[in-house]
């Protein structure tokens, strides 16, 4: 009982973790139908920028993390109107955006490799903990966490209840989301498309170096982990729902207690069987994923 | 009925000569060359199989690699362990991929459309690997599979330059074929206009899972040519190089063409060869061409080619007739 209580707090730490981290694929994904290939890097770019700002130039934590991500706000906002836009104009825009957010994700996590090279890098936690002296180590009841595992829960749910008001409240958000629900009804009433895509990946950048810091100081990066956590977050998006925010949060919550126990009844390697195995069948019975529902 | 020869037909005759007769033209002695050229013919049957699901089908398809891991796994599993002859399994190994694709892509893929696809294929083979690591005793895991025997005990690289050219011409008509029959139309037909094409009787269902078998059978086979080519395959070959290769020669080339991924494999095999010594630059290289190429030439080199005829067509067409 008490091993089982652990693999479901440990479960529910890398959900909350996977939830922020697919949150910035359904944004993009919901509003402008575009499917973000270079999802994984983008999330690396944000975690390694932060390890950069905070060891190279010796920021605080939190200043670094907020450089990082208003780069990545930038850039997601250049990204679309460099590249994106053009391609959208095009006939087979949906599978030309997919390639070219490939290659660019290929082509970034090698400028990451060259820049950084391919030893790991950990962003320090929020609380530093050491489970051999117990030191930030946190006991309720039978379940042992740190201290920086219950702040990454929380910053991960007040980010998510941010984003939800931004996206139900903000005059911004009801944009994203009328575009979202449709164009034609959003070129109506007078919202600037472009305008409202450009920010839609801005905030969704945005998001995911989030999402990527949080992931840093959990685990660890190297360029190339950001391939594994995209492909995660592929089959958390597809398993809530593309484009739905709500949905993706279930799915990750679902998917990471299914981690946590899978992890600890049988074996960590056949969780991912076990992932594909719920996507093959989410897709085969349900294509439109737990909550189906829009942005 | 007699007619002029257009020079595209000119050069692909001297081209495909070339080919031929290039073992006899120094080739044999410069076995580094004959084994680039192997290697393009086997990538030339990848690259066309995928164009033909993705360009010609429409089907939005990222996992072609898996297809040719799963008939070189099978093929090299089968003529190592049981000792069979690699005749027997190869076309084994199409069969093999063939199967599994039909059942585990194209059945799901009735149902799906676009990005989901994508989503689909891709997973599937980047499941591939951790399911050889669960199977090692069998595949070799992480390791990869070793000492594969060759096409027959004793071929040299000429004979398997040889034996891949044929392969790849023998493929490269059937797909000719296929794209020009009913079968092509009808694949071309369900991408462009479904609902029309299947107001005409144009079944769906059944192109579709016809166009996922055959184009994971010939990629089945390529695989099967790859490991009894190359004498071993591991999971590196469903890791992210050989997948963004293979995207890189049909963007290159130009998607839906029918020589367009022949003439980008060559590009690519070649032009990848020689960028070995910018090593780990080489990966970023390919994204930087796959980006440049959708952006600017989405319809890749047989676009240029095609412009460029025109354009030379309507210099000699305007220019005065000599007095």
């Amino acid at each position: 009982m008490d091993r089982f209580l652990n693999a479901l707090a440990s479960g529910v730490i890398s959900g909350s973790l996977y939830a922020i981290m697919a949150l910035g694929l359904s944004i993009i994904y919901g509003v402008s139908r575009v499917f973000n290939f270079a999802h994984g890097v983008v999330a690396l770019i944000g975690g390694y920028l932060t390890w950069m700002f905070l060891t190279r130039l010796g920021l605080g934590l939190f200043p670094s993390m907020v450089l990082a991500l208003l780069i990545l706000f930038l850039a997601g906002w250049l990204l679309y109107h460099a590249t994106i836009r053009g391609l959208l104009r095009k006939p087979n825009w949906e599978f030309s955006t997919v390639l070219f957010l490939l290659g660019l994700g290929i082509l970034l996590e090698n400028v990451l490799l060259q820049v950084f090279g391919p030893r790991v890098k950990a962003i320090p936690p929020f609380v530093p903990f050491d489970p051999t002296t117990g030191l930030g180590t946190l006991r309720v009841g039978p379940v042992i966490t740190t201290w920086h595992d219950v702040l990454l829960v929380l910053v991960v749910v007040a980010a998510v209840l941010g984003l939800n008001a931004f996206l139900k409240w903000s005059w911004t958000g009801q944009a994203m989301r009328a575009v979202a629900a449709s164009i034609p009804g959003a070129l109506a009433v007078g919202i600037d498309i472009q305008r409202v895509f450009a920010l839609t990946f801005a905030l969704a950048f945005l998001t995911t170096g989030f999402s990527g810091v949080l992931l840093g100081t959990k685990y660890y990066m190297t360029p190339h982990v950001g391939w594994e956590w995209m492909v995660k977050g592929f089959v958390i998006v597809t398993f809530g729902g593309l484009g739905s925010t709500t949905g993706a949060i279930y799915a990750a919550a679902i998917l990471g207690i299914v981690e946590g126990l899978v992890s600890l009844y049988l074996a960590p390697i056949w969780v991912w069987p076990i992932w594909f195995g719920i996507f093959l069948i989410v897709l085969l019975l349900r294509p439109q994923g737990i909550a189906g529902g829009r942005l | 009925m007699k007619r002029n020869l257009s020079w595209r037909e000119v050069a692909l005759v001297l081209l495909g000569l070339g080919v031929v007769l290039y073992p006899f033209l120094g080739g044999r002695n410069n076995p580094y060359m004959l084994h680039l050229f192997t290697l393009f013919f086997i990538w030339a049957i990848v690259a066309s199989n995928w164009n033909l699901l993705m360009g010609y089908a429409g089907i939005s398809s990222l996992g072609n690699i898996g297809f040719l891991a799963i008939g070189g796994y099978v093929s090299g599993i089968l003529s190592k362990t049981f000792g069979l002859s690699p005749w027997v399994t190869i076309p084994i190994g199409g069969a093999t991929a063939s199967v599994a694709v039909t059942l585990l892509l194209g059945l799901p893929a009735l149902r799906l459309k676009g990005i989901y696809i994508a989503l689909l294929t891709l997973i599937f083979a980047d499941s591939l690997p951790s399911v050889l690591t669960q199977t090692r005793g069998v595949t070799g895991g992480a390791m990869g599979l070793h000492d594969i025997p060759p096409f027959f005990p004793g071929a040299q690289k000429i004979h398997t330059y040889y034996l891949c050219l044929a392969a790849f011409l023998l493929i490269e008509f059937i797909l000719y074929r296929v794209v020009r029959s009913r079968t092509g139309l009808a694949f071309v037909a369900l991408r462009d206009a479904e609902a029309f094409a299947t107001s005409l009787g144009v079944s769906f269902y059944r192109e579709r899972l016809k166009v996922f078998a055959l184009s994971s059978f010939l990629t089945g086979i390529a695989g099967g040519f790859y490991v009894h080519t190359l004498g071993d395959i591991s999971p590196t070959t469903l890791g992210i190089e050989p997948f963004l290769l293979a995207i890189a020669m049909i963007e290159l080339g130009g998607v839906g063409t029918f020589f367009g991924p022949i003439l980008g494999s060559a590009i690519i095999v070649f032009g990848n060869e020689f960028l070995r010594v910018a090593d780990i630059l080489r990966l970023t290289l390919l994204g930087a061409i796959i980006c440049t190429i959708i952006l600017f030439f989405p319809g890749g080199l047989m676009q240029l080619l095609d412009r460029a005829e025109a354009w030379v067509r309507g210099r000699m067409r305007r220019r005065p007739e000599p007095a």
